[in-house]
């Protein structure tokens, strides 16, 4: 299935493009992230599951800083992830995020919501950055809806418009916040085909989802949290192969009926 | 307000419509502000004999709501901005302005402005239209900023949210993402705002501003005939608001994408 990448304990030789240690994170009273220590590779898809509430989005969310860590380090490309302003935005310029609930720019069209990063942010001129956002509405299958606002579209739509928006900026490593999870059921294919065809292209992606068959398909790695903690961190065959976790292996039983 | 775009052809597009509405009516405005004249000087008297000086009044008055006008939104959104800022001095402040501003009368705003600002900054010299657009946009201001700044909190997080996860700067997040939409939530009330300020410019007058109410109350003053006169102070008025009220409603539906009104 996914020839591309290899498996994360053949890929410790080359260096980590994030590096998660010891990360620690509080809401008020509750202890939403224990101690979290993990590394993502380059070309790896890692998939993040586990219940509602168990801290997974949460970890997502720090990598990109969108939460704030209490303790503990978070490294990416070589940059820790601290207070220092100019660091986060060149982070930020690396790792492209997808959201749940889409969050497109409903006063711009599909076009411009894909064009406007790179034009602000990279400068690329407007010309160039509307081809290139013609080019990635293409290969995600909306070339006849580029002009439309995203009103216009469907969710599933949205969704894919969103990824070619997050694409646009060419990231090193996509986070995937349950990016299926608000659509209806019969949209839920048309994305998970598109993040199917990133993963065989290379891309690194880090998804928290609960489809466990994207899991299963794609996934090269898979990590289970419980209650804040990284509870198993295992290549994906092992995990839903050859579980011995009894705690997941109910998990797994619940989740795929 | 939108049957007015109802005039124009149906096979244009809502944003042909819109721009064309907002071009016929600045033409109406303009036409209006310096052609007045002509039927007025068809009127018998007392209003006849003096239709250049109620034309006159009317470009004051036009040019004091737009001055004051854009000077308040713009006071209105750095306002908004300052009243979220994570720097709980820059809203303290923000909120001090927004509270004595609206907790006193305009009047006494424009008093303050012409006669007692000279006398607490030294050398500073307004002419009374300038002394009047500073105090109407710093008075409009403060309403201004409480509607942009509903606007920009109506605004869902995850905007913010995508914005900064591509790596816009605080400032470009604000400026294409945010602002656009809260603009859109703020227009409304906004509108009302600046019809209130275009009938509160009256109160130029005393400061000696001679703008349409000035005119029209000299008028009626020195003719004793109060009918004529102050019923064509009110009409100008309402023929200005009518007119803005239409531009606006044109904005309004420009930025109506989903065509929801």
């Amino acid at each position: 299935m996914s020839l591309v990448h290899s498996a994360p304990s053949l890929a410790t030789d080359r260096p980590p493009l994030i590096v998660a240690e010891g990360v620690n994170k509080h809401f008020g009273p509750a202890h939403v992230l224990r101690g979290v220590t993990t590394r993502f590779f380059e070309g790896e898809v890692a998939v993040i599951i586990g219940a509602s509430g168990s801290g997974k989005s949460t970890f997502l969310r720090t990598l990109n800083r969108l939460e704030k860590h209490d303790s503990g380090r978070i490294v990416v490309d070589g940059i820790e992830l601290d207070d220092n302003v100019r660091n986060l935005d060149a982070i930020r310029r690396e790792v492209g995020m997808v959201f749940q609930q889409f969050n497109l720019f409903p006063h711009l069209t599909a076009l411009e919501n894909v064009a406007l990063a790179p034009r602000r942010v990279r400068g690329t001129p407007r010309a160039e950055a509307t081809r290139a956002a013609l080019e990635l509405l293409t290969r995600v299958g909306l070339a006849d809806h580029v002009h439309k606002y995203p009103f216009q579209l469907s969710g599933g739509q949205q969704q894919r418009v969103a990824i070619a928006r997050a694409l646009a900026m060419n990231p090193k490593v996509l986070l995937f916040d349950e990016p299926t999870s608000a659509l209806d059921p019969e949209m839920i294919n048309e994305v998970l085909d598109v993040m199917k065809d990133l993963a065989r292209s290379g891309m690194t992606m880090i998804v928290v989802t609960h489809e466990m068959r994207f899991a299963r398909e794609v996934g090269d790695r898979i990590l289970f949290f419980d209650h804040g903690e990284l509870l198993q961190d295992a290549p994906a065959d092992e995990f839903f192969e050859r579980q011995r976790n009894d705690r997941i292996r109910a998990f797994l039983g619940q989740i795929s009926h | 307000m939108n049957v007015a775009l109802g005039v124009w052809p149906a096979r244009w597009t809502r944003q042909q419509r819109s721009t064309a509405t907002i071009a016929a009516s600045a033409v109406v405005l303009v036409l209006f502000m310096w052609g007045v004249a002509k039927p007025l000087s068809w009127m018998p008297d007392p209003v006849g004999p003096v239709a250049d000086e109620f034309a006159s009044g009317t470009r004051v008055t036009v040019w004091l709501t737009l001055a004051s006008g854009l000077a308040g939104i713009a006071i209105g959104v750095l306002t908004a901005v300052a009243k979220l800022a994570p720097f709980p001095p820059i809203r303290w402040a923000a909120d001090l302005y927004v509270w004595a501003v609206r907790g006193t009368p305009l009047l006494v705003q424009v008093l303050f402005v012409y006669f007692a600002l000279p006398a607490i900054v030294p050398g500073l010299q307004l002419s009374d239209f300038t002394s009047a657009v500073v105090a109407l946009a710093v008075n409009v201001g403060a309403y201004n900023a409480e509607a942009i700044r509903a606007g920009i909190v109506a605004v869902p997080k995850g905007q913010t949210e995508a914005a900064r996860a591509l790596g816009l700067s605080p400032l470009q997040t604000f400026r294409d993402v945010v602002f656009p939409q809260a603009f859109k939530i703020a227009l409304p009330p906004l509108v009302n705002n600046v019809v209130a300020l275009l009938k509160d410019s009256s109160l130029a007058y005393v400061i000696g501003v001679v703008e349409l109410s000035n005119v029209g109350n000299r008028l009626q003053a020195a003719t004793f005939e109060p009918v004529p006169t102050l019923a064509t102070t009110a009409t100008i008025y309402l023929v200005l608001t009518t007119v803005l009220t239409r531009i606006s409603g044109a904005i309004e539906q420009r930025l109506d994408l989903e065509q929801r009104r």
